[in-house]
């Protein structure tokens, strides 16, 4: 692994750890009886996983890049 | 006697909507369930045609069976089959001239002017993946594991993942990884790198293996009653034979005449050849913002690796309920990467071979765009829904780089390309 890379988690790790603690204050309002809108299904990063995978087949065989959602999968030999 | 008052007749919108729902059920598996308040089963299918004009089009049904238990967990089987067709770049150049091409199998086919050489194909791909959720607690668990296999490429897979919801709930902070062990078994055996192709130099006649080890690290959290956020960290590795075994390269001309400068030599082809190792890594931003009824959806991916390849994905849906319970999904997509360090149009006669060259579109300098819709409805007296989709994406690249030469700077050597997808899902939980 050379440097820059290195550089660029430690950045994300920041960026990770900002997160968990910076919008605390924000996200304490969230009472549990505030949550009907996030409890909807559709209230999800990915609420149609398989058109999602449909998808990522089609762009990882068309481009150069891939990943980001989940780990695993694939098995497939278009790229 | 009581009066009631006469029953509305349906909107013209109802009786649309049920029609469609209709139109979409025909053909769709017909699923016996029982009315029950907790679902023990949830099934899920789509069905994808892809298709791009004049060249690959493919077919790819898949169904995913799930056992949903009371405690959370969940058992789910999921086969895939996928039938290509069609034609794919050979990784020859395109010229004004006719030319006659040579494949790393051996096999000639003369080019069209002005478009991208291709070579045919036809696979069929099975696949079938298990997957296994356990909730624990706060606690999370998943795996699973996959078996894939067409003619000249198999894969076997292993992932998996572990959440942690923290803060009430607000945060879920995410730990997974995974390995595939891969093999490439080309026809006619794995070409020797950088050969010309009608030396039918092999590399080897049996499999060529190749190994993913995948990392992910990330974090979602709930910022308001209405926003949620999260960031993806992955990481993965791949070892192996990389390389595409059915790409060629051009050797083009360096005689300084008009008719010669440029073009590509008939019969004068190369295999490509590809590092045996990458590393990629990737960072993604989600978004999922709900608006009075609509919710937006936006995600950024920033893209590295050290072939060289840098991409920035930006992607955004916007759903909207409509009245009936149906609702309304237009989706943009903007892609775009730089080429890998070896990307190449053609190779120059009589110049010594570079170590790892390779004119594949999908190392180079490339960009696109998507535009979709998707719709969505629940089937009328039953707890499943249909969905139906239609997404065109344009691709294209820097066809006229600096370093052109002679004919090429006449041609397009990136020529876009349109394709277009069709998905139809249905699922139901019963």
């Amino acid at each position: 692994m050379t440097v820059r890379p290195v550089v660029r988690l430690a950045a994300a790790a920041l960026l990770l750890g900002a997160l968990t603690t910076l919008p605390g204050c924000a996200a304490m309002s969230v009472k549990p009886w505030d949550r009907d809108l996030l409890s909807e299904r559709k209230m999800s990063f990915n609420p149609l996983p398989m058109h999602m995978a449909l998808d990522d087949h089609v762009y990882f065989s068309k481009e150069g890049s891939m990943g980001g959602q989940s780990v695993g999968g694939g098995g497939c030999g278009c790229n | 006697m009581q009066l009631s008052a006469p029953t509305p007749a349906p909107s013209l919108r109802a009786r649309l909507r049920a029609a469609a729902c209709v139109l979409l059920a025909t053909g769709a598996p017909v699923m016996a369930h029982a009315e029950s308040a907790t679902p023990a089963w949830q099934f899920d299918a789509t069905g994808l045609g892809y298709t791009e004009k004049a060249r690959t089009s493919i077919f790819e049904p898949v169904a995913r069976i799930s056992r949903l238990f009371a405690d959370g967990q969940s058992l789910s089987a999921e086969g895939t089959l996928d039938v290509m067709t069609g034609a794919s770049p050979s990784g020859a150049q395109p010229t004004s001239q006719v030319v006659t091409t040579t494949s790393s199998s051996g096999n000639a086919s003369t080019s069209t002017v002005n478009t991208v050489p291709t070579k045919p194909f036809h696979d069929f791909r099975k696949a079938l993946e298990l997957d296994w959720v356990l909730p624990i607690g706060l606690f999370t668990l998943s795996s699973g594991g996959h078996v894939s296999r067409e003619r000249d490429y198999g894969s076997v897979g292993w992932h998996g993942q572990g959440s942690l919801d923290l803060d009430h709930h607000l945060s879920t902070v995410s730990l997974g990884g995974g390995v595939n062990h891969d093999e490439v078994f080309p026809m006619g055996g794995t070409p020797m790198g950088l050969e010309p192709v009608t030396a039918h130099r092999i590399l080897t006649t049996g499999h060529d293996r190749k190994t993913v080890t995948d990392a992910m690290i990330g974090i979602s959290r709930v910022l308001t009653r209405r926003w949620l956020f999260g960031l993806n960290g992955e990481r993965v590795h791949e070892e192996g034979y990389l390389t595409e075994p059915y790409k060629i390269l051009s050797v083009v001309s360096v005689l300084n005449t008009p008719d010669s400068l440029g073009v590509p030599l008939a019969g004068r082809e190369r295999t490509e050849n590809r590092p045996a190792r990458r590393n990629r890594t990737d960072v993604l931003a989600s978004s999922v913002y709900h608006l009075q009824d609509d919710v937006l959806y936006t995600t950024y991916r920033y893209y590295w690796d050290d072939w060289g390849v840098k991409s920035h994905t930006v992607d955004i849906k916007y759903r909207t309920d409509l009245p009936e319970h149906d609702w309304l999904q237009p989706h943009l997509r903007f892609y775009t990467q730089t080429p890998a360090d070896f990307f190449t149009f053609g190779i120059r006669d009589g110049e010594p071979p570079p170590k790892y060259a390779s004119s594949d579109f999908r190392l180079g300098p490339l960009h696109s765009v998507s535009l979709g819709l998707m719709y969505g409805c629940p089937v009328p007296k039953s707890p499943g829904e249909f969905t139906v989709r239609g997404e065109y994406m344009r691709q294209w690249g820097d066809g006229h780089p600096a370093g052109a030469i002679g004919a090429q700077q006449g041609v397009d050597l990136f020529p876009p390309l349109d394709t277009f997808t069709l998905v139809a899902g249905y699922s139901v939980q019963f």
